[in-house]
């Protein structure tokens, strides 16, 4: 897949990103062949449902799953091949923010001592006073009162813990986090809260993010761009207005009409999808989403549709689009 | 970057402001609120008080150790609180230099298993593989070997002093402790918040102190106060048989097996030694079990 | 049973009366429930929407009498099961009725069957699902014999006639009875889910309460299962009691809406009235603060703060802390219930009776 890449500020490219696991009766492959390009101080929104892949993927790009094979080219540098020591001192830069937030906090650390760990241990406040001082800043930053420096994770809520985790990857400063269900876990009414505060973040410090989630009407206040995978492939990618106003995949299509909308007056029509998702285990060279779609024909089942792009910037892999 | 009250005050006293109060001060006032776990704390502290201020009371050649056939099997009395056995020594006295070498045998063989464990299970657990493999076969041999049985031989094969009997009783508990802290790492390496360690830059060492060992250190202590109780248990068990602790230094075991002929008649003989054992290994027991709802931070009351 | 047209002078299926349910621990007695009052007619459907804690989860099990006891205990309130009463409130005397309400204390209540009773109507007049499909099942036996469990708890059926009737209830949810066989782990999520409502069905039931039924599963996979519980609620006339957070799942389903706070229900009305008219403060944060994906241009606008501790509920009005239009009086004095019109109410200081016009 070519990108028109030369006039924009490219801060992170994937290219045939795949990652395998290898299981007793053959491979699952739960990242199959995935490449784009995100441009710097942009959110692109990796969508999809369970098994998809969007997890493993964004888990793959920061090199906490080692990907199979592919490439990962952050600021120039392909980080796929950096040794384990070189890599650590990269992870400063490319931070992640996890979507449970009573798993994601070790329990046995205070605040303070959670959102001090990354500083401490790469060195970058050396002196311990002012390294507390970073860290009352960095909880000033997420919205986490002073008084809660001594706390420990099950003293707080989910939204309070979401921020500790947003404090954490902040603390580096890095530039570019990626971001895997953040606020999923939240209660409805704090989810609003930790996504206008992660968008204030980014405007204030120019951060790039990937907002991996399942939940398409969370990201359309948020990502510019949308990728939607679907059993490890990504199978369309467009920029969110367009996304949402012209889905050409099929599955795009049904996924966005099963969303069921908080008003009496939608006029929209549901495609319900019938049967299941199929194995992502050894998979046949076929379009994976053949046995669901209502517009299959002949050619689906005989060849992986390859990513093409059908207007500018809107990518769609599909037969019937080609 | 912001210009708040924080960066304005000196950096020092912002920093003493906060000073996090010792978790250590968290755990003890929890242990302290179960009252079983304080009071077994209370007699096991009395226990080693005594042990150790024995030679303030009596004089350990002449009281322990000498033979007074003209006291013999003396019912207590205000001059021997608890009698004299049946070669005439005074059983408090003997009872407490006793607490000595079953401490020093028991804590001893249980910090020895509880060290070698912690690195055999850690290395085993986290990098898992060929190493795990090697190290469980290690284990599994172990375990084959009966506990009371390797300390026979090993003391006869040295000289059954107080070192080698730790070191025999340490050992056949080492694959206990392998297990419980390699599967305490298991579970615990595959959770977020290792790989958010690992996300930060962490290293493999890090990781596997700060995150995963410190998070199963309840099972560690429990299994750690429970082993001490049981090595003393040992201890006693090999004595009475006669292949342990050696005459004439005070120990339970032998003290109750040189009662057990003059039984009849003496039940204080017995008395001694067996509530000692008694308050002793159930003391560790219930501190063991104290231990472990004070130190995890989630448990509430 | 197509239609329902029965002749009987009660149209009411459920006539939940004042509950209020505490858990009461050593350190702290949290008020889970605190005097709602519930009505759902004959094959309507009825939404319960609230956040985590509101106290919805706990307003489901009393009505089958399944508050975990200790430390859960139903505190008040009369709950009627199609003219069967299953909670009552206690035969008191003159005096002790005098000298509660002078405390100003709740009216006691206690069960009022048997708990035979109780296990009779459970499975078979009122059947419950609940979120997590994959804890639902017992996974070392059969989905078949789950079934088939069920069917022959309530009807008088063979080993045969119940394995028949298990086939029939797992094709009508869109299983092949061949696979009655198969073992919950051998089903993906959103069926276990279909084998689950085909297990809550399989006696006919007049009541089914869902408790965030599709809150564990993929999107696409919850419109199949929503799909299908309308379905179903069409051809059995079946009354239900939707619990979510989800007012999406809500406009889809319900016909009417009961929204919950901190365990009162703080505004009630049908579809109409809440979603195009909603009163309450926080209802219309609710909707402030949800994406809705047909309306993008509006600002995701959260509802500051927290819902409170449970153990520790404020004297006044709950929401006033964080409520944008609170008032002097929100603080000191609970708000009660208005009726704004026939369908409509309001448990909030800024209304009175009959006011139609929002005030927000």
């Amino acid at each position: 897949m070519s990108n028109n890449t030369e006039n924009r500020d490219i801060l992170l490219e994937v290219r045939n990103l795949k990652k395998y696991f290898k299981r007793s009766d053959g491979f699952l492959h739960a990242v199959d062949d995935v490449s784009f390009a995100l441009e710097r101080g942009k959110t692109l929104g990796i969508v999809g449902e369970s098994g998809c892949g969007k997890s493993t993927t964004g888990r793959a790009i920061l090199r906490l799953t080692e990907p199979t094979s592919g490439e990962v080219i952050f600021e120039g540098t392909d980080i796929t091949g950096l040794t384990k020591s070189e890599m650590r001192k990269m992870r400063a830069q490319m931070q992640i923010i996890f979507q449970d937030p009573f798993a994601s906090l070790d329990p046995r650390q205070t605040i303070s001592q959670a959102i001090e760990e990354p500083l401490r241990l790469n060195g970058i406040v050396k002196n311990k006073d002012e390294r507390f001082n970073r860290v009352i800043e960095l909880m000033e930053i997420v919205g986490l009162a002073e008084r809660l420096v001594n706390t420990y994770p099950h003293e707080l809520d989910g939204g309070r813990r979401q921020r500790i985790g947003i404090a954490r990857a902040l603390a580096m400063n890095p530039k570019f986090i990626v971001c895997d269900e953040p606020v999923s876990a939240l209660d409805v009414s704090i989810q609003a809260q930790i996504l206008n505060l992660m968008k204030k973040i980014q405007k204030d410090q120019g951060l790039t993010y990937i907002f991996i989630t399942h939940d398409l009407s969370v990201i359309n206040h948020f990502a510019d761009d949308i990728a939607v995978m679907y059993l490890g492939r990504l199978i369309e990618k467009a920029p969110t207005e367009i996304l949402f106003n012209n889905p050409v995949h099929p599955y795009t299509q049904a996924l966005l009409s099963a969303i069921p909308v908080p008003s009496i007056h939608s006029r929209r029509k549901r495609v319900t999808l019938q049967g299941e998702v199929g194995s992502p285990i050894n998979p046949k060279p076929m379009c994976r989403f053949a046995s669901r779609c209502p517009y299959a024909v002949k050619t689906c089942m005989q060849s992986e549709p390859p990513l093409a792009e059908i207007e500018k910037d809107h990518f769609v892999a599909c037969h019937l689009h080609n | 970057m912001s210009n708040n009250a924080a960066t304005a005050a000196p950096a020092e006293s912002l920093h003493k402001i906060y000073k996090r109060k010792s978790q250590l001060r968290d755990v003890w006032h929890r242990f302290c609120k179960n009252k079983m776990a304080f009071v077994a704390l209370c007699i096991l502290a009395i226990i080693v008080l005594a042990a150790c201020t024995a030679d303030l009371f009596w004089d350990y050649e002449k009281d322990a150790c000498e033979l007074h056939i003209s006291e013999k099997l003396q019912h207590p009395s205000r001059e021997h609180l608890l009698g004299t056995d049946e070669v005439g020594r005074d059983i408090l006295c003997r009872l407490v230099y006793g607490a000595r070498v079953s401490l020093k045998i028991g804590i001893g063989a249980a910090t020895f298993a509880l060290v070698i464990g912690c690195i055999l299970g850690s290395i085993g657990g986290y990098y898992g593989g060929k190493i795990d493999s090697v190290i469980m076969r290690f284990t599994d041999v172990l375990l084959a070997i009966p506990g009371l049985l390797l300390g026979i031989a090993i003391v006869n094969a040295f000289k059954p002093t107080v070192f080698y009997m730790a070191l025999a009783f340490g050992i056949s508990y080492i694959s206990k402790f392998t297990r419980i802290i390699r599967s305490s790492i298991l579970s615990i390496r595959d959770q977020e918040y290792v790989e958010a360690a690992r996300a930060i830059g962490a290293k493999d060492s890090v990781i596997i102190f700060r995150h995963i060992l410190l998070n199963c250190m309840a099972p560690i202590f429990v299994q750690y106060a429970l082993c001490i109780g049981t090595r003393i248990l040992s201890v006693s068990t090999l004595s009475f048989i006669g292949l342990g602790i050696q005459a004439p230094t005070p120990d339970w075991g032998s003290m109750l097996a040189g009662a057990r002929a003059y039984i009849r008649g003496n039940a204080y003989l017995v008395m001694g030694p067996g509530v000692a054992l008694l308050l002793t290994i159930s003391s560790f027991n219930i501190i063991g079990d104290g231990l472990r709802d004070a130190l995890d931070p989630r448990l509430k009351k | 049973m197509e239609e329902n047209k029965v002749a009987s002078a009660n149209e009411e299926m459920l006539n939940i009366k004042g509950l209020v349910v505490h858990y009461e621990t050593e350190d702290e007695v949290v008020e889970a429930v605190n005097g709602i009052d519930i009505v759902i007619n004959r094959g309507k459907a009825h939404g319960l929407v609230g956040e985590t804690g509101a106290g919805k989860t706990t307003t489901a099990l009393s009505i089958l009498n399944l508050v975990p006891d200790p430390p859960g205990r139903i505190v008040s309130g009369e709950i009627t099961l199609d003219g069967q009463r299953l909670i009552q409130f206690k035969e008191l005397t003159e005096e002790k009725r005098a000298e509660l309400e002078e405390k100003g204390a709740w009216a006691p209540s206690e069960p009022a069957l048997t708990e035979r009773e109780y296990e009779h109507i459970r499975g078979n007049k009122v059947a419950m699902i609940f979120q997590d499909p994959m804890t639902a099942l017992n996974p070392i036996m059969p989905v078949g014999e789950q079934i088939a469990e069920a069917i022959s708890l309530h009807q008088n059926l063979d080993k045969k006639a119940a394995m028949e009737r298990t086939r029939e209830m797992l094709e009508m949810v869109g299983i092949p009875g061949i696979r009655a066989d198969e073992y919950p782990h051998q089903f993906s999520g959103g069926m276990k889910q279909r084998v689950i409502i085909s297990m809550a069905l399989a006696c006919n039931p007049s009541l089914l309460i869902a408790d965030e039924p599709t809150t564990a599963l993929d999107v696409t996979i919850q419109a199949q299962v929503l799909d299908l519980m309308h379905e179903l609620r069409d051809k059995f006339n079946m009354s239900l009691l939707m619990i979510t957070h989800d007012l999406g799942i809500i406009a889809e389903m319900c016909d009417e809406v009961s929204v919950m706070y901190a365990g009162r229900i703080i505004e009630h009305g049908t579809l109409e009235d809440i979603f195009d008219n909603a009163c309450h403060p926080y209802t219309q944060g609710l909707f402030n603060s949800i994406p809705n994906i047909e309306d993008r241009k509006t600002e995701l606008r959260p509802i500051r703060g927290l819902m409170p501790d449970p153990a520790n509920l404020p004297k006044g009005c709950a929401f006033c802390p964080r409520c944008d239009y609170a008032m002097d009086t929100c603080a000191g004095r609970k708000p009660e219930k208005v009726w704004l019109s026939d369908t409509h109410c309001v448990e909030c200081h800024l209304y009175q009776a009959g006011d139609t016009r929002r005030k927000l």
